[in-house]
């Protein structure tokens, strides 16, 4: 389904070593631009450290990154962002005691000049923030609202439109819809459906299939710093097929 | 209504508008203007220190430490003139060591990791025996008449001085930064959820810095306006000021974790400390029932702010 493009970001032989233990191990990784790849595996798989690598967080020990073609190496996650690759985390996505526009555009604020100071362009920041999520199919009231009396969807949806909207190209979700109900990790997905088709590349870390089986594209398998699968596409493999390639592993 | 009850301000305004009707049925004196000029001269002091405490506290700090400030930077004037050096650059001198124990409040602080409450409490404690030690025990009067002082806390007119403009203006001046500007943005955040704000960019150890500074600052200035007012300083100035003001704070709305306050309101706390002493004198009552009368208003402010807050926003 991606062939002949050139992949967003590609990772070849990465390894990564804390001490004496290695996190991940000759790890060979590839998101293309509209596509969708599960990162699954269990706890202590190497799901974390391989995104904190994509995002300048940790420095690979070896092996090579690259960014739409080229060679690229972060020392912050400040490089990475640069270039439009950001990590939504669920716990840090969003400020409950501030509304919506100001959470919208916290540290990116828009100002406009009165006299010699600089004030918040309130307005722009309304009407900017509310025509963007809308027009991404997100229904909100209003954008005055405070994040805290939103539902753990729309708050994820938010913070995901907001990282879009700043200009994000890779967008890396660490389990996006572990703590939602049913109905509101359909929004979550559904947005995610809405993004590929606007060419980002999106990858979901999940230590739950289930969680990501419905709109991954592919799926990549970490199991102790080693990729184990990759390259199942939908059509190839059930939830249960990567469910035993994991609970094999374990046990052998 | 409910957008107006979800108003940071809601029990304050309530508050002050119970306060108002209790007082002017008890003393037909307290709704005239010769009246609310000494409220309003009366809150300033507290009012500025209110001011600080709240821009402070909304950044997810405290500062116990102004009340000792206060007496500090009052007593560094008082030192400074009566050794000859000029008035107003006594005034200055005595803001710069108020903004340099901001300074060293903070970086305690935030190198540290140390919770603020100990911090100042320490400092608090510090300078007041700093204070203690250096003067004897014993007041510091100043002599003679300097334009400085006229300035910071002169006549206007009846029971009015200029420290209720300065007031009125710093109040003004730091709403419009916390509520205008990207700045204030950051406050809020910062207090909000400081791990959050710090991964969307902010640099929460800057603002929380800065925010230090400004409360000991005002505190000084608070200091000083009194020294200029009474002309004497007592080692023992200020004590308790730092819960008047937090008490203000509080009633205001600002909220003790945090990411959630309003400086008007701080300000409309610092008016009601003000008017009940004046209030309570007026109605005969004795004025030892001040600290009581501000104890239930704190407490009915927190909790109209509990149940007009929806149960999602914690304060």
């Amino acid at each position: 389904m991606v062939a002949g493009k050139e992949p967003l970001m590609r990772l070849v032989g990465i390894s990564k070593r804390f001490g004496h233990v290695v996190a991940l191990n000759k790890v060979d990784f590839e998101v293309y631009p509209g596509e969708c790849v599960g990162l699954v595996g269990d706890n202590g798989a190497g799901k974390s450290t391989l995104a904190k690598i994509m995002i300048g967080y940790y420095q690979p020990d070896e092996g090579e990154m690259y960014f739409e073609g080229k060679r690229v190496r972060f020392k912050s996650p400040m490089d990475a962002r640069r270039l439009g690759i950001e990590m939504v985390y669920q716990d840090l996505a969003l400020l409950d005691t501030m509304n919506i526009w100001r959470n919208f555009f916290l540290g990116k604020e828009l100002v406009k000049p009165v006299g010699p100071f600089k004030f918040l362009d309130r307005d722009t920041m309304r009407k900017l923030s509310a025509e963007f999520l809308r027009g991404i199919g997100i229904q909100i009231r209003s954008v005055e609202e405070p994040v805290g009396v939103l539902s753990g969807g729309e708050r994820q949806s938010i913070a995901i439109a907001r990282t879009v909207y700043f200009g994000a190209k890779l967008l890396i979700l660490d389990e996006p819809t572990t703590a939602l109900s049913f109905k509101e990790a359909r929004k979550v997905l559904d947005l995610i459906n809405e993004l590929k088709g606007k060419g980002l590349g999106i990858v979901i870390i999940s230590h739950n299939i289930y969680h990501v089986y419905e709109v991954a594209d592919r799926f990549t398998i970490l199991d102790r710093g080693v990729k184990v699968a990759d390259y199942l596409y939908k059509k190839d493999v059930t939830p249960q097929d990567i469910v035993d390639i994991i609970v094999k592993r374990r046990h052998s | 209504m409910a957008s107006l009850m979800r108003m940071n301000e809601f029990g304050v305004f309530v508050s002050l508008l119970f306060t108002i009707t209790l007082f002017s049925l008890l003393s037909k004196e307290f709704l005239t203007l010769k009246t609310w000029g000494g409220i309003l001269t009366i809150s300033s002091e507290v009012g500025i220190i209110a001011v600080g405490i709240a821009f402070l506290m909304i950044s997810g700090e405290f500062d116990l430490s102004v009340s000792s400030v206060f007496a500090v930077s009052g007593m560094t004037m008082a030192m400074l003139v009566t050794s000859g050096v000029d008035a107003t650059l006594a005034f200055i001198a005595a803001l710069l060591v108020s903004a340099c124990i901001g300074a060293l409040n903070g970086f305690i602080t935030l190198r540290f990791a140390i919770p603020s409450f100990i911090t100042t409490l320490g400092t608090m404690m510090f300078l007041r025996g700093v204070l203690l030690a250096v003067t004897g025990g014993f007041p510091v009067k100043i002599a003679g008449e300097y334009p400085i002082f006229n300035a910071l806390a002169g006549r206007i007119v009846s029971d009015l001085r200029v420290h209720a403009l300065w007031f009125i203006a710093i109040a003004s001046l730091f709403h419009i930064i916390l509520t205008l500007t990207p700045y204030g943005n950051w406050t809020f955040a910062t207090g909000g959820q400081a791990d959050t704000a710090r991964a969307l960019g902010v640099n929460v150890t800057m603002v929380k810095f800065i925010n230090f500074v400004l409360s000991a600052t005002l505190a000084g200035l608070a200091g000083c306006i009194a020294l200029a007012r009474f002309r004497i300083v007592e080692p023992t100035a200020g004590v308790g000021l730092e819960l008047e003001a937090i008490a203000a704070s509080v009633i205001g709305g600002c909220s003790l974790k945090g990411g959630i306050g309003s400086i008007i309101g701080a300000a409309a706390g610092a008016l009601m400390v003000g008017m009940i002493r004046v209030g309570l004198v007026l109605a005969g009552a004795p004025p030892y029932w001040y600290s009581g009368f501000i104890g239930v208003i704190l407490i009915g402010a927190a909790i109209i702010y509990k149940l007009t807050r929806g149960r999602h926003i914690r304060w």
